[in-house]
């Protein structure tokens, strides 16, 4: 075995990890801290607080899969593995797609690497406008630095894949900024399969990073358990419910385990940490729980090049261009930020979104094909507030997402930009991932034809991968559903650590900031623990 | 899928639209409606309502329009040779199954309501201009697609796109189709080295 297995090492040598599916009879666990969920912010916690002493729970819903099953390097079974709803989820009306990771590791199992420091506009803007205190851009400058040596991040130093490329060859004919993205890996072989699992372990996710940590340290893992709720008495939570879950990883088998801890740790990320605190009925006297939920709405356009892309191999996102991210301040216009997705069959058939002789067109030509995406950064302004997050009648999520005539402006004006580094990068053919646009063959041809594009759901093709806020920090109780140390405002021995505490959207890929402020959170809230 | 009520000027939404407006809001949920009904006068309520047999999702008419749409959509899918095209269908449809059933319970809820529609006839013929599945032309069946993506109506684009890329995607992720996307699959030297 060329890589050895992490896991099956560990749990040869003691460590305590369980598939709540092989369970056959009620349980009754008990933790000084139980933490649900383990994707960035769960993960991080775990490991400050097992280091700190405190014996931990750490509670998942997705399956423990690790290096040995990320070997096929396959598409199919990475999506019906480790995202949720086999990759296929979406807000409430199908309009926008959201990949989010479903497993031991969270997203951060599945995501590209892409590991940016919160910009100092974000931070500020959370300072002056959300009354969030301790975040400043000094506060943060530690934290940012302990997780980067943690997490080995740095700036790609190999050379970008010609899918990169493209857009930092189309941002330096047009003078834009961009820059090299810093990433969480160590001894990467370049594959390009991050998001199926890295099968090498060169990925610092939290399954192969604190997660470890936190188990060579007594923690306890349980995976396949749901936690369906928190039970509270007299503003604290005095224990939580969990349902098992079978062989298949989503239905409930019927056994059901208790847990018992001093405190709990909400880190289920922004979709499913506001839904089981909705679940649990807390207290949320101003109407603050589920709100503000930020996705940086993603909207892509494709390029045909002349020279070969092969967009599936090689570190998807190394480039990034910041050229639109702030030029018209923090709250003028809709900022952006430019990058590229890995252009593998399955998702790509997704974004070209057509059928008949157009979709084999399009896949035939997938070798040749640049794909540049804009990140949208939402909740900066009134009239971009976000989404919320709201419960079906079985308990399970739901995701509500409007886009304003401000978002629509946004996402038209990153279309303009995107096809004109394209075609500034050699592009033959432009076109948006928009139901209502052709190829183009000449910039001016696209920037006449994008100016009358219809901007409506459905006939835009929008995405997610980043889901933020819903459980909002803010020190002014009627502002948010936490504290800025992610304590919930009403109840005692409860807090949030995970991207459901942003107040928006940060502007660039979130692990990093979810990271840094979640060891930061955590390591105050072991020292309160401890004393 | 959210519903609307817009009045569709006749010209616009020719094969949808049998009078000068029509609200397709109402129009979905009086279907929905007759297609329960009609369920239980054709005598196959209970039997039809069931995931066919090694499906998890997919019912009996499902598995029908996605047969038929599949080859529509995806063109090399028609044109394999018979014996071929059957097993490449059959990953098709368990692979889109599979998604199906990975979906929380409000979009299942959704896209059973879409699948229900489509699979009563007389509904059929009046939202998608298309007769019986298995006697659908290629021809029928992109009009149907065009029609319902380039509509005014969010429903029906959203509709449209849904069948399309629950298609696609479940077709471009099969290796046996890689050839047609140029996607060599993993790189061969390391894919060895890290399964050695």
């Amino acid at each position: 075995m060329a890589v050895p297995d992490i896991y099956a090492a560990g749990i040869a040598s003691g460590w305590k990890v369980v598939d709540a599916s092989t369970l056959t009879a009620p349980q009754t666990l008990e933790a000084d801290v139980a933490i649900i969920g383990s994707g960035a912010g769960g993960g991080v916690a775990a490991e400050i607080l097992s280091l700190a002493g405190l014996k931990v729970l750490l509670l998942e819903e997705g399956p423990l899969k690790t290096s040995d099953s990320f070997k096929d390097m396959d598409e199919s079974r990475a999506y019906s593995e480790l995202y949720q709803e086999a990759a296929a989820r979406a807000t409430s009306d199908g309009a926008i797609a959201v990949l989010q990771g479903r497993a031991v590791g969270g997203t951060t199992t599945v995501n590209w690497t892409s590991s940016f420091r919160t910009p100092a506009q974000t931070l500020g803007h959370w300072a002056t406008q959300h009354d969030v205190a301790g975040h400043g851009v000094n506060d943060m400058a530690p934290w940012f630095e302990k997780m980067e040596q943690r997490l080995n991040i740095a700036p790609w130093a190999q050379a970008p894949n010609a899918n990169n490329s493209v857009l930092k060859r189309g941002c330096d004919a047009l003078g834009w900024e961009s820059h090299v993205i810093p990433r969480n890996v160590k001894d990467c072989w370049d594959l390009g399969y991050c998001g199926f699992g890295c099968p090498v372990n060169a990925k610092l996710s939290m399954l192969v990073s604190t997660i470890p940590v936190a188990l060579e340290h007594g923690a306890t893992l349980v995976h396949r358990l749901r936690v369906r709720q928190l039970q509270h008495a007299g503003g604290r939570i005095s224990g939580a419910i969990g349902d098992a879950l079978s062989g298949d990883g989503r239905t409930p088998s019927g056994v059901t385990v208790t847990i018992k801890a001093k405190h709990y740790v909400a880190a289920g990320g922004a979709i499913n940490t506001p839904a089981l605190l909705l679940r649990s009925q807390l207290p949320d006297p101003h109407q603050r729980l589920g709100k503000r939920t930020l996705i940086h709405p993603v909207v892509i356009s494709l390029a045909l090049m002349p020279e070969r892309i092969d967009g599936f191999y090689g570190t998807p996102q190394s480039i990034a261009s910041d050229h639109f991210q702030w030029k018209d301040g923090v709250t003028g216009p809709m900022g952006y930020k430019l990058e590229v997705p890995p252009l593998f069959p399955g998702i790509s058939a997704g974004v070209v979104n057509s059928f008949g002789e157009q979709l084999r067109k399009d896949m035939a030509a997938l070798a040749t094909t640049n794909a540049v995406l804009a990140l949208l950064r939402d909740g900066f302004v009134p009239q971009s507030e976000g989404g919320g997050v709201r419960l079906a009648a079985d308990g399970s999520p739901i995701l509500d997402y409007e886009l304003t005539d401000y978002v629509w402006d946004g996402a038209r004006r990153a279309y303009l930009s995107m096809a004109e580094a394209q075609f500034a990068a050699g592009a033959k053919q432009v076109r948006p991932a928009h139901l209502d646009a052709p190829y183009y063959t000449s910039w001016n041809e696209a920037r006449r034809a994008i100016a009358e594009l219809p901007m409506k759901k459905f006939r835009a093709a929008l995405f997610t991968a980043h889901l933020m806020g819903g459980c909002g920090m803010s020190e002014n109780p009627g502002r948010g559903v936490v504290d800025s140390r992610g304590r919930h405002h009403q109840i005692g021995n409860l807090s949030v650590i995970d991207g459901s505490v942003f107040p928006t959207g940060i502007g660039a890929n979130p692990q990093l900031s979810i990271y840094a402020l979640s060891a930061q959170n955590a390591s105050a809230l072991a020292k309160e623990l401890g004393t | 899928m959210k519903t609307e009520s817009i009045s569709v000027p006749h010209d616009q939404d020719q094969g949808l639209s049998r009078r000068d407006f029509l609200k397709v809001g109402a129009v979905f949920s009086a279907a929905a409606a007759c297609a329960g009904m009609l369920g239980v006068l054709s005598g196959c309520g209970e039997a039809a309502k069931a995931p066919a047999k090694g499906f998890g999702f997919l019912r009996q008419g499902d598995l029908d329009l996605f047969s038929a749409l599949a080859p529509a959509v995806v063109l090399d899918l028609a044109q394999l040779p018979t014996g071929e095209r059957g097993a490449r269908l059959g990953d098709v449809l368990h692979k889109l199954d599979a998604t199906c059933s990975a979906l929380d319970s409000s979009k299942q809820q959704e896209l059973r309501k879409l699948l229900d529609l489509l699979a009563v006839a007389p509904l059929r013929y009046l939202l998608a201009g298309v007769g019986a599945w298995s006697e659908a032309g290629t021809d029928t069946l992109h009009a149907f697609l065009a029609r319902w993506r380039s509509s005014r109506f969010a429903t029906l684009n959203a509709g449209g796109n849904v069948l399309v890329k629950l298609i696609s995607t479940s077709y471009y992720v099969l290796p046996a189709t890689w050839p047609a996307s140029g996607y060599p699959g993993p790189p061969a030297r390391l894919y060895q080295a890290i399964n050695s």
